[in-house]
């Protein structure tokens, strides 16, 4: 498997091409989570064997002309609501109609509530190399006002689970800094993943989405904004408990052992090519993007019909997706390599000259060994950056 | 007609106590409108029409009164514009006159307006007819506020009418009151012509459209005139009379009321009290009271876009043909851009000003402080006019600074006293005279710098006394006062948006009212941004925006690529709409929110 880590992005491989990935999504749930703005919907199951024909049909049918896929994601929703026998039907549609790397990376992501080892056992089986386990908090009181509905103790289970399944790559998504979070339950919650013994932990600050019950709550006054200096001081504390254990962060909310970063996640940083599969999914193809319908229902309508899926397309002009690439590859902690990007991007960095002198100046940026990336400083106020870039 | 039956009458009210709804009874009861064509608040829809270019004003109606002994009279009713920022213009609609009708609404009584519009009328000599309205209300209180205004006038209660211009009862004895007690006009007819002008605006079709009285002598259509104060040298084009609408003549003899056109493009050339006279052998001495119009309150004015600069000085351009008292010049802003510094005779003036720019040119303008003039001594000994705080010389240059005071005068109900002389206390009044109009309601005169009454004291008024009180002033002079200059700096950087000059005591008050309001205003930047209130380099409050800690997408991901990119475009088209003060980048939204409601520093 490729495993990209910051040292390791630096390879030539990367560098002369980024990989090819596939996404798979599966827009289903059990509960919808008070802070999510994903494309799920909460599923008892009828829609479930339609919409895994439908995403095995589109797969075939798919006219992308590409290399063999270095990774596969599948994400959603919640995909182990589905069976692991309809998982392993949708990954081998995929391995059919791209083939994979012989190391290539396939991620799928799960809910602690619906798995178990066999079922690990079964997706390892059918080819899934890497898991990762939505925990958000081992503290009942978050996972309450965040509104999940699993504990933390079958969140650790699950991590337990998939070890002795004999899985080798496990990721723990975490949520910070919400309102019902105190600074120790933050502690608590990322010493626990790190003595589950995963490999790769997300943390992500809890950003109020519009049109998510939660924002409701805020707009309303029912429930108090996050505290944007609260979260940067919980990063910081992530950081430096992490490091401590012998992760390192590659990008702004992303840490790994040394050689587990995701490359399927590197590849959307590193501006690569993607196929997407499934209702609202997004890929992207030599800086033409586009997206399916969100729905499941018209999804699967479309495919039934022999219809495109697709809703929607943008191409972005050079000029834009230089801008892009940038912003993306400056989340990464190796930041980007300044030949390679200017041979990409032809000229974009000499086009930016004024503000990159200006962004070092201000200490946001800094370029050494050919490479520029974010000074620690700017990583909390990329935005402040990437404003400048696009 | 002969001078014998001509009368010339305002009707000095308060707004909402009944006018234009008498006007109708008056324009009915002497047929000058027929029953047919009678529409309600008649005058007032004439004004809207003339808005649209139909009609011209009727700033005077001329009625045909046929009394019950027989004989006809014509009666004049003249226009007064209805506020305090216009007192100059109602002391020349009523030297217009020969008599006013007092009118006042009967469940609710005299207010302040009206009260200084009545003394301006005793002071001119004019006769004074009562008149209670609205008695058909069921709150009206017609015998106490008889004893009111008996009490101001000096006559006896029972000399004042009480009518009900709605229903029109009382309203005949009021045409037959106007006849028997407001004498006719005592001009010469055989002296050279001197017209008063009393009021003027600027028509898109016909020119200006100058409102007059011929006070002595005659004016003929066709003839050359002189506006003696501007002037203006033109011929009458045309003249009038408004019956209500306008009707030409040939002459306007000794007495009559009319309107003048003579191809005049912007009413500075025929402003409000000028006189007007025949040419060449004229009158050689004007009719006296001719002011120019002063403005009292200065503020810049600047468009929200900068790129509206040319359609402000446009704007500005229009209203002044239409407004002699309006004054600016362009002045430009560190924080705010290009705009202009106007001057206003008061607040309402102000108010009107900015509110027809915003309407009838759709701009979006942001005004600075407004501020009043100071004349300043040096140490030299040389004087100098200070109209905008960034004039102000060096606190060690300073001899002495004269601030405009103004003479106000409040109407409250006697409960509410105690607050009212709090209130004008605080703000370095100086108690002149209390008069009690009756044992529930008082006069209360103060002296005060206009400077105190320009923020917020009208709205902290009218909210401290549950609406009871009203409010009039009028320039009283200048004085010494102790003034400083606060200055409000972002790091380190001054914006000259937000200096002002107050009073030694409310320095410090202003300096940390601004710096709190804008420590909420302003976005965190990448840096701690202090934020300073200084007297020359003595700083007196300060806050800081603390360096904003996190601003970054937690997640980006191939699935939200697209909007997120969106995100951060519209995140950097907001950082470009800002003004950047020095280092800090500072939304046009918190200069708005910073000025809305400038503090005085008692709220």
């Amino acid at each position: 498997m490729t495993l990209v880590v910051p040292s390791e992005l630096r390879s030539e491989r990367w560098r002369a091409e980024p990989g090819f990935g596939v996404y798979v999504h599966i827009p289903f749930c059990l509960h919808r989570c008070h802070y999510c703005d994903f494309n799920t919907y909460e599923s008892r199951g009828e829609l479930h064997s339609s919409y895994v024909e439908a995403l095995v049909a589109s797969i075939e049918r798919s006219p992308l002309e590409s290399p063999p896929a270095t990774s596969v994601f599948f994400g959603g929703g919640t995909p182990t609501l589905l069976t692991t026998a309809q998982l392993a039907e949708i990954l081998n549609a995929v391995r059919r109609r791209f083939g994979l790397e012989a190391d290539a990376e396939v991620t799928i992501e799960a809910n602690p509530e619906t798995v178990s080892q066999a079922s690990f056992e079964g997706l390892l089986e059918a080819g899934f190399n890497r898991f990762s386990l939505g925990v958000q908090s081992l503290v009942p009181k978050v996972l309450t006002g965040l509104g999940r509905t699993h504990s933390g103790e079958r969140a650790l289970a699950a991590v337990a689970e998939a070890r002795r399944a004999g899985a080798t790559d496990v990721n723990a998504d975490l949520i910070y800094g919400s309102v019902w979070e105190s600074d120790d339950d933050w502690r608590r919650s990322l010493e626990g993943v790190i003595d589950a013994g995963v490999e790769h932990v997300s943390a992500y600050a809890l950003t109020i989405e519009e049109g998510t019950p939660l924002a409701t709550l805020v707009t309303t006054g029912r429930v108090a904004d996050v505290d944007p200096d609260v979260q940067a001081e919980r990063h910081r504390v992530a950081c430096s408990l992490l490091e401590e254990a012998g992760f390192e962060r590659y990008e702004v909310s992303n840490w790994s052992r040394p050689g587990r970063a995701c490359s399927h996640n590197v590849l959307y940083w590193s501006a690569g090519d993607y196929a997407a599969f499934g209702a609202g999914a997004h890929g992207h193809l030599a800086g033409t993007r586009w997206w399916n319908l969100r729905l499941p229902r018209d999804f699967i309508a479309a495919i039934e019909s022999g219809v495109e899926p697709r809703s929607g397309s943008e191409t972005l002009s050079p000029a834009e997706r230089a801008g892009e690439a940038l912003v993306l590859g400056l989340r990464l902690v190796s930041g980007v390599e300044l030949a390679a990007f200017e041979a990409r991007f032809d000229g974009a960095l000499a086009g930016r000259a004024a503000e990159i002198d200006a962004l070092e100046g201000l200490g946001l940026l800094e370029r050494a060994d050919g490479w520029m990336r974010l000074t620690e400083r700017a990583t909390l106020v990329a935005n402040d950056v990437s404003c400048r870039l696009l | 007609m002969d001078p014998l039956h001509q009368r010339a009458v305002a009707v000095i009210a308060h707004i909402d106590h009944g006018k234009s709804t008498l006007s109708d009874r008056l324009l009915q009861l002497t047929g000058t409108v027929s029953d047919r064509d009678m529409r309600e608040q008649y005058l007032d829809r004439m004004d809207l029409e003339r808005e649209r270019g139909i009609t011209i004003k009727a700033a005077a109606v001329r009625m045909e009164y046929r009394a019950p002994d027989g004989e006809t009279y014509e009666i004049n009713l003249i226009d007064t514009p209805g506020h305090v920022d216009f007192g100059y213009e109602v002391s020349r609609s009523l030297a217009a006159c020969d008599g006013v009708v007092l009118l006042v609404d009967a469940a609710q009584g005299i207010e302040a307006q009206t009260l200084t519009n009545l003394y301006l009328a005793v002071d001119a000599g004019l006769e004074i007819i009562p008149v209670l309205n609205k008695i058909d209300l069921p709150a009206a209180q017609p015998d106490k506020f008889a004893e009111e205004l008996a009490a101001l006038i000096g006559c006896d209660a029972s000399d004042v009418l009480r009518i009900s211009a709605k229903t029109g009862a009382g309203v005949p004895e009021l045409l037959e009151q106007i006849v028997r007690a407001v004498p006719s006009p005592k001009g010469d007819p055989a002296a050279p012509l001197r017209a008063l002008v009393f009021d003027s605006y600027y028509d898109s079709y016909r020119g200006v459209v100058a409102y007059l009285r011929a006070i002595d002598g005659h004016l003929d259509a066709k003839t050359p005139i002189l506006f003696m104060a501007a002037g203006t040298e033109v011929d009458a084009d045309e003249i009038g009379i408004m019956a209500p609408d306008a009707q030409p003549v040939e002459r306007l003899e000794t007495g009559a009321v009319g309107y003048l056109i003579s191809g005049i493009k912007d009413v500075s050339q025929a402003k409000v009290g000028d006189t007007v006279t025949t040419r060449p052998r004229g009158a050689t001495v004007p009719l006296p009271g001719y002011r120019e119009p002063k403005p009292m309150v200065f503020a810049g004015i600047y468009p929200i876009e900068g790129d509206d600069f040319p359609i402000l000085r446009d704007a500005l351009d229009k209203l002044k043909l239409n407004d002699a008292s309006l004054v600016y010049e362009p002045e430009s802003s560190g924080a705010l851009g290009f705009g202009f510094r106007c001057g206003f005779l008061g607040l309402l003036h102000m108010e009107i000003v900015r509110e027809r720019l915003e309407r009838e040119f759709d701009l979006s303008l942001i005004a600075s402080a407004p501020s009043v003039g100071y004349e300043i001594e040096l140490t030299d000994r040389t004087r100098r006019m200070v109209r905008n705080p960034s004039e102000m010389p060096d606190p060690s240059d300073i001899e002495e600074v004269l601030e405009p005071y103004v003479s106000a005068m409040i109407v409250t109900p006697t409960d509410y006293v105690g607050t009212v002389m709090q209130m004008c206390q605080e703000r370095r009044g100086e108690l002149k005279e209390m008069h009690y109009l009756s044992t529930e309601r008082v006069e209360i005169r103060y002296q005060m710098p206009l400077a105190e009454i320009i923020f917020d004291f009208f709205d902290q008024l009218k909210s401290k006394t549950k609406g009871y009180a009203s409010l009039d002033y009028e320039p009283a002079g200048q004085y010494s006062s102790h003034l400083v200059k606060v200055d409000v700096l972002l790091n380190q950087q001054p914006v000259d948006a937000f200096s002002t000059i107050v009073h030694r005591d409310k320095a410090y008050e202003y300096g940390k009212t601004m710096t709190e309001r804008l420590r909420k205003l302003i976005p965190r930047q990448l840096f701690d941004v202090p934020i300073q209130a200084a007297i020359g380099s003595r700083v007196i409050a300060r806050e800081t925006v603390k360096a904003k800690r996190k601003d970054v997408l937690a997640k980006c991901y191939g699935g939200d690529v697209s909007r997120k990119r969106k995100l951060l475009e519209r995140q950097k088209e907001g950082k470009r709409r800002m003004k950047q003060i020095g280092s800090v980048e500072v939304p046009q939204s918190a200069f708005i929110e910073a000025l809305k409601l400038e503090p005085s520093g008692q709220s």
